[in-house]
């Protein structure tokens, strides 16, 4: 179909409001929040109604072009960038809030309610919904979904994955299955949501989706504990762990990220080597219990300073600092290339003295902030893209810091996603076979690979083909026949 | 065959912008860049412009810029030329993360991405390098209500005010608009910023008013015919009252604790003279002598939100020089709106050799009155007034001077006094200066949804400190059958100061 | 179905997984009265690729197995030949206290992990009631057991973070890894969670770890009607607490509801002390002693049919209803227990013939399809599933299942027949 022709069917199903074809328009949808990659689509149409989604897609399906669906537009590894010769289909304007049911804990939305409205929604009957990425202010619960978003509370709570009963979905031939349980709990057949959810966007496209809220808790304490530098702090950490205590969060920051923070927000922290943000919550036995122990611990640490939030205000400034990070950086540098890795939290104390090594090898820097209580760490490599050569150094050094935390038995992405950016890494971290047998899964939802295709894998296969190892037939094992 | 209007080729050009390879990475070459700059300012100033339109694909109306021949042999017209621009390096501060999508009221209205601040930032960085300006890019623009809701939110710094003045300021002088909408905003910018033509041009209003026109033009369904900018202008006039005057000099009651200047607003003095009469008395209540030259005029805050500089400058110098030898500690002001243009007098004069310097001393003395107050520390005695009221805050207070706990703290202040949140607080009422009137549809939704939040707050009256926030809101709950009273924080402060029975505020329009 | 060579011998077995751990099945390895061939027990997960090959290549239909404690869950197989036990693959490969997670072989039960576990003061999660008779954990991910504790720390979908399997060719791959939080590539170890074999061998498994609390006591309140077990359940679920459990028990002889308070013993004493006040207004309040807690266990012999309903939590009461309706108009007197935070009750049928049974689970479906739920038959004689399908309707999900199915095991040798959707 030519363009002409897609612009008309679009229209169609949409009404010219819902339909962007313009090139300069078109431009701005160019790349998600990493800016590294750009992509301009064909043409972006903005759906409101799941119905609208499906004959979209339809469309799609029966012309073979190929499809991209993007929430706010805020994720870190390119998972919405478009398509060359693609569609790009934005959700933000499927926001509504479609059901909110207190009783069975659970509230139904459509794809481009924002994360954070979730939680307001919910605050005055004592909820909130759980999973906060840092970017929850602004990303969409279909981002979420699509990347399995975590937060610095996920190492209690779990991940969007944990939080998600049901979803309606649309499959890339423009049918819709409902999948998971929705209102109720352990529906039969295959676990297609937990498949589903940190697919990035290549399964389908969820247009409803059911979420689990959580009681608020009885009590919150948060401390800020200042360290000398990061094997101090990590020392902390371990002790808090290791004394049996799961924190609601427990995140770290190094000086470079201190001193942008500071710069941007002006929380207040204190300019050392590293510091903890420690949040416990539960009912409040517990948590004073339990909250003496760590000050305890902080302290057996060395730690030069102890800051006890004494009040919501408080503690929102903590947390303001920390999840102003990524973007406070631009304060500091003008550029900077964030890494998503994972490492055992027991290997934290090793990869991270390597990163700095690296760090001084390459003669750039590197900041880091962490959610230590999972081994999450995000390093950002500062550079200048003004200076020629710094993009493909930073990027280098990038790479080296990926591979240091494989070798640590960790993995590629603990929460941004593979999407473009980290495709070159599969092959690292996965065998051949693992990524075929994964792209089996891909085959069963998207036969036509026309579901955000290019996306994850480095090597898209063809669906006919079979993995695994080569085997005789048995006719020939027989001596029957031969292989030609 | 004339390829000057072609679009710029990316093998050509060589131009990352233009990249279609899905894993090409953003490159920074650096001279084509400034080759399109180094054209735009050869261009000299804007008399030396041809007015014929250089037609390029799809638009209307071009940009009457001129660019300079690449290689290639085709024009590139930035949109932008040197007199200023948006400043690049503030657009670089950006760095895509989206934290101002979900507080821009036209992002949370529209759901595009040119239509956020990310968005219009993206267009404006196309257009300092290759995009001409045409219709779609001045339309999202426009669109922006200059709330700077974005600035708050931006954790990067962003400072999204600079670039949108500066945007705008290129828009009024290179981009031609449409006939009607000409007309129409030089009409504002004929009337607003001049009090007495105000007074006059509305002195019918109060007849108008007193014989229910506007409610007979309405059952007679001839409202509805008028052009949606009539009909959206009837329905922000506020009810029309006596005016008061505010005098020259006022002595302060008691101890002189301060000298003030004090500046009367246009739509404040002509519409809101009460609100100005209650500062003044406050401010002499808490010891402070108030000067208020009267040649003072307008303030420039509606010209430069708009984008007309020279207006603005003109304006600018007139107040400079109305406060020029009245020996003020600070400067007071009552409307949000101006309040923020004021604070940037050292900002925006910076290139004026004969005002910079006066321009800078002038900035830093001005303050808010609810501000200045919590800054000077109460000394009246206040009486109880108990109302729940719901305080909104207007966005050229609390985004552009990030007053917000201040007017708070000063209604807190007042015993009995149940100050309550309203939802969705950090956006937009809509007024937006000029943009309620010549943007009515989106200021009617963004008016609308401010009057429901307000009402579900369950308070019986508005405080706020905005003229514009007043009369957008009053209007969008006139057409939802509500109505509620609405009062300055400064309003509030004086009813107690003077120990008024609450009825004063609830019996008002 | 394509037709399939059988005429394979023992020695075909043993030559590849060892003389003594290949050996004709017997009756005790029957599924649902389908008789196997054989019985193999890989020691590796290169053996289990090697058998699954080679079963493939013979079209042999093949039953994975742990403990065996869920041979009857599911419809009847459509055919078995070969039984592939996972009882040598019993080691713990890695387990690293100090980052909360442990990497173990399928064929470990679940008690022997959680006693290894409970010597660093930590354990998985998750209790469903056959780790007592010797449920593997390999097996509890197949067939996504659970047990009370999932109110508090989830199912095992939940604790999974990694996967090694083999498909039915042979082919192995992982997913996942050794780290809490993963999002390269699919989540498989999902996909294979609940999946009962039918997409291939589970060969290894990571999970995540909590601490062991270190105190516990039950709180119960003697139900008056099912109207208070529903008004309790909900006000236990929005107030503030943790419980690690909020059960329903309802028979005959006792009716309660019961809260499993876990932590630190400040915290339990506190939290019991809130809870107690909370149920006060339903009945009797008690905390229960190990005895009586031993007596609510699950169900002893002599119940011929169990079911599980799943509905919307806040349907505690009508679901209790529908169950105590259709029993009782059948002549039934059923025993109830359920997770009556989570939505998931199981019904224990005896003293009927197999047509009020087949009745009563028609009744339950229809009302609570409806409803967003679904009623599963987790146990019961061959000639009853017979008569009603185990799983109940996909719905709009059958399609897709059916194509994850084919992609996973295109043969179909895999458990046939047992799974939803007659896969």
């Amino acid at each position: 179909m030519e363009r002409d022709g897609l612009i008309r069917a679009m229209k169609s199903i949409l009404g010219p409001e819902g339909v962007i074809s313009e090139r300069e328009q078109l431009r701005s949808y160019e790349c998600d929040g990493l800016m590294n990659y750009r992509v301009i689509p064909e043409l972006v149409v903005l759906p409101e109604t799941a119905e609208q989604v499906q004959r979209i897609v339809r469309t799609c399906y029966e012309e073979g072009i190929p499809f991209v669906a993007r929430g706010s537009g805020t994720g870190l590894s390119g998972g919405a960038l478009p398509v060359e010769a693609g569609i790009l289909i934005v959700m933000s304007r499927m926001r509504k809030i479609l059901e909110v049911d207190i009783p069975n804990q659970r509230v139904v939305v459509e794809p481009g309610v924002i994360n954070m409205w979730v939680s307001e929604e919910v605050a005055e009957d004592g909820y909130y919904y759980a999973p906060d990425p840092a970017s929850q202010i602004v990303s969409s619960i279909g981002g979420n979904l699509a990347e399995n978003s975590g937060g610095v509370h996920c190492l209690k709570y779990g991940f969007t994955t944990n939080h998600v009963m049901g979803a309606e979905v649309v499959l890339p031939d423009g049918s819709m299955v409902n999948i998971g349980g929705g209102k109720a709990p352990d529906a039969p057949g295959y676990e297609l949501l937990g498949a589903f959810v940190g697919s990035e966007g290549t399964l389908g496209i969820a247009t409803k989706i059911t979420l689990r809220i959580v009681r608020k808790p009885e009590a919150v304490r948060t401390l800020l504990a200042a360290f000398k530098d990061t094997e101090e702090a990590g020392g902390a950490v371990s002790g808090i762990i290791g004394a049996g205590i799961v924190p609601a969060a427990i995140e770290m920051m190094d000086a470079l990220c201190i001193e942008a923070v500071e710069t941007a927000v002006h929380p207040g922290f204190p300019q050392v080597g590293a510091i903890l943000i420690v949040e416990l919550d539960g009912p409040a036995a517990e948590v004073e219990n339990q909250f003496e122990q760590t000050l305890g611990i902080c302290e057996e640490n060395d730690a030069s300073e102890i800051r006890v939030a004494e009040d919501d205000a408080e503690r929102a400034l903590f947390w303001k600092g920390r999840k102003a990070a990524f973007a406070a950086m631009g304060r500091i540098s003008n550029d900077y290339y964030v890494q998503d890795s994972v490492v055992p939290r027991t290997e934290l104390g090793k990869v991270l003295k390597k990163i700095s090594d690296l760090g001084e090898e390459y003669g750039m820097r590197v900041a880091n902030v962490f959610h230590a209580g999972d081994g999450n760490l995000h390093p950002l490599v500062l550079y200048d893209n003004n200076v020629p050569g710094e993009a493909e150094k930073a990027e280098k050094l990038a790479g080296d810091i990926v591979f240091t935390c494989l070798e640590h038995g960790g993995s590629l992405t603990g929460e941004h996603g593979i999407g473009e950016d980290k495709k070159k890494y599969m092959p690292k971290m996965f065998t051949t076979d693992d990524l075929n047998v994964m792209q089996l899964l891909r085959c069963a939802f998207d036969p036509h690979q026309i579901c955000n295709p290019g996306k994850i894998f480095p090597t898209p296969r063809l669906c006919g083909e079979r993995p695994g190892p080569f085997r005789m037939h048995p006719v020939q094992k027989a001596g029957l026949a031969e292989n030609l | 065959m004339d390829r000057r209007n072609d679009p710029p080729d990316p093998r050509e050009t060589g131009n990352p912008y233009d990249a279609t390879d899905a894993t090409e990475r953003r490159e920074d070459e650096g001279t084509f860049r400034e080759e399109g700059m180094a054209g735009a300012i050869a261009a000299g100033s804007p008399q030396d412009i041809p007015r014929e339109t250089l037609g390029t694909r799809g638009s209307v109306r071009q940009t009457v810029g001129i660019g300079r021949s690449t290689e290639t042999g085709s024009y590139v017209f930035p949109a932008f030329d040197a007199h200023p621009p948006p400043e690049k390096d503030l657009i670089d501060d950006c760095v895509h993360c989206g934290f101002c999508l979900p507080t821009c009221p036209t992002y949370v209205l529209f759901g595009e991405e040119m239509d956020s601040p990310r968005g219009r930032i993206y267009l404006m960085n196309k257009g300092l390098d290759e995009e001409p300006m045409n219709d779609e890019m001045v339309r999202h623009w426009d669109l922006c209500l200059g709330c700077m809701a974005c600035v708050t939110a931006c954790p990067s710094g962003v400072q999204y005010d600079k670039l949108i003045e500066a945007t705008r300021g290129q828009v009024e002088r290179r981009y031609e608009r449409a006939p009607e909408d000409r007309a129409f905003r030089e009409m504002i910018f004929q009337l607003f910023p001049y009090p007495n033509r105000l007074r006059v041009a509305t002195a019918p209003l109060k007849l108008y008013q007193r014989f229910g026109i506007g409610d007979m033009l309405r059952k007679a369904g001839v409202m509805d015919r008028l052009p949606k900018r009539m009909k959206a202008m009837e329905a922000l006039m506020p009810m029309m009252t006596r005016q008061q005057e505010v005098p020259d000099v006022t002595a302060p009651v008691g101890e002189k604790r301060r000298r003030v200047g004090f500046i009367k607003g246009c739509v404040q003095r002509v519409f809101f003279s009460e609100v100005n009469a209650a500062t003044v008395r406050v401010l002499s209540a808490e010891g402070c002598e108030v000067v208020a030259p009267k040649s003072q005029g307008c303030c420039g805050a509606l010209s430069v939100h708009a984008g007309r500089e020279e207006e603005f400058q003109r304006f600018a110098r007139k107040l400079i020089d109305a406060f020029e030898d009245t020996e003020v500690d600070e400067i007071v002001i009552n409307a949000a709106g101006c309040g923020s243009t004021l604070k940037e007098y050292d900002y925006l004069l910076r290139d004026d050799t004969e005002y910079a310097e006066r321009a800078r001393a002038f900035a830093a003395k001005v303050k808010d009155v609810s501000e200045f107050i919590q800054e000077l520390g109460p000394v009246a005695e206040r009486h109880p007034l108990p109302i729940a009221a719901a305080y909104h805050d207007a966005c050229h207070l609390a985004h552009a001077q990030g007053v917000r706990q201040q007017p708070r703290a000063t209604l807190k202040q007042i015993p009995g006094m149940d100050v309550r949140e309203i939802k969705e607080a950090e956006i937009c009422c809509g007024s937006a200066g000029i943009y309620n009137m010549v943007e009515p549809e989106p200021a009617t939704e963004l008016g609308d949804r401010k009057a429901r939040n307000v009402l579900n707050t369950g308070a019986r009256m508005i405080v706020t400190s905005n003229p514009g926030c007043m009369l957008q809101i009053q209007a969008s709950l006139r057409r939802m059958g509500h109505s509620m009273p609405m009062a300055h924080p400064v309003e509030v402060l004086d009813a107690s100061i003077r120990g008024e029975p609450v009825e004063t505020l609830l019996d008002r329009r | 179905m394509d037709t399939r060579k059988k005429n394979i011998s023992l020695e075909d077995l043993q030559r590849i997984v060892g003389e003594d751990h290949a050996r004709e099945a017997t009756p005790e390895d029957a599924i649902d009265g389908v008789q196997p061939s054989f019985v193999a027990e890989p020691g590796s997960v290169e053996e289990t690729s090697e058998l699954l090959r080679f079963a493939a290549d013979e079209g042999l239909a093949v039953c994975p197995r742990g403990g065996g404690t869920k041979s009857s869950l599911g419809n009847p197989p459509r055919e078995l030949d070969l039984v592939l036990s996972t009882a040598r693959m019993v080691d713990v490969i890695e387990h690293v206290p100090g980052d909360q997670v442990v990497r173990v072989q399928a064929g470990i039960k679940l008690q022997d992990l959680q006693e290894r576990l409970a010597g660093s003061d930590q354990m998985l999660g998750i209790d469903p009631p056959e780790t007592r008779s010797g449920a593997t954990v390999g097996g509890v991910v197949a067939a996504n057991s659970s047990g009370p504790r999932r109110h508090r720390y989830g199912t095992i979908r939940d604790l999974i973070i990694g996967i090694t399997v083999v498909l039915s060719d042979g082919t192995v791959a992982k997913a996942g890894g050794k780290v809490v939080k993963n999002v390269a590539g699919y989540d498989l170890s999902k996909l294979f969670t609940g999946s009962l074999g039918t997409l291939g061998v589970i060969a290894e498994c990571n999970f995540r770890l909590h601490p062991r609390p270190e105190a516990a006591r039950t709180v119960a309140v003697e139900l008056e009607s099912t109207q208070a077990a529903g008004e309790a359940a909900q006000v236990i679920l929005h107030a503030q607490l943790v419980p690690s459990a909020v059960e329903v028990h309802w028979s005959d002889s006792s009716k309660l509801l019961t809260l499993l308070i876990e932590g630190i013993p400040p915290g339990v004493e506190a939290q019991s002390d809130t809870a107690s006040y909370l149920l006060r207004g339903f009945g009797e309040v008690r905390t229960l002693t190990d005895e009586e807690l031993g007596a609510l266990g699950p169900s002893g012999a002599g119940e011929e049919v169990a079911i599980k309903i799943s509905a919307p939590p806040a349907e505690l009461t009508g679901v209790l209803d529908s169950v105590l309706g259709a029993c009782s108009r059948r002549g039934v007197a059923p025993r109830v227990t359920g997770h009556a935070g989570i939505g998931v009750t199981f019904l224990a049928l005896s003293g009927a013939d197999d047509e009020a049974y087949a009745q009563i689970v028609e009744e339950l479906r229809e009302i609570w399809s409806r409803r967003g739920g679904s009623v599963v038959v987790r146990e019961a004689p061959p000639a009853f599933k017979e008569r009603v399908e185990a799983w109940g309707p996909l719905g709009s999900r059958l399609e897709l299942t059916r194509r994850v199915k084919e992609k996973f095991d295109p043969r179909g040798i895999m458990n046939p027949g047992r799974f939803a959707g007659g896969i």
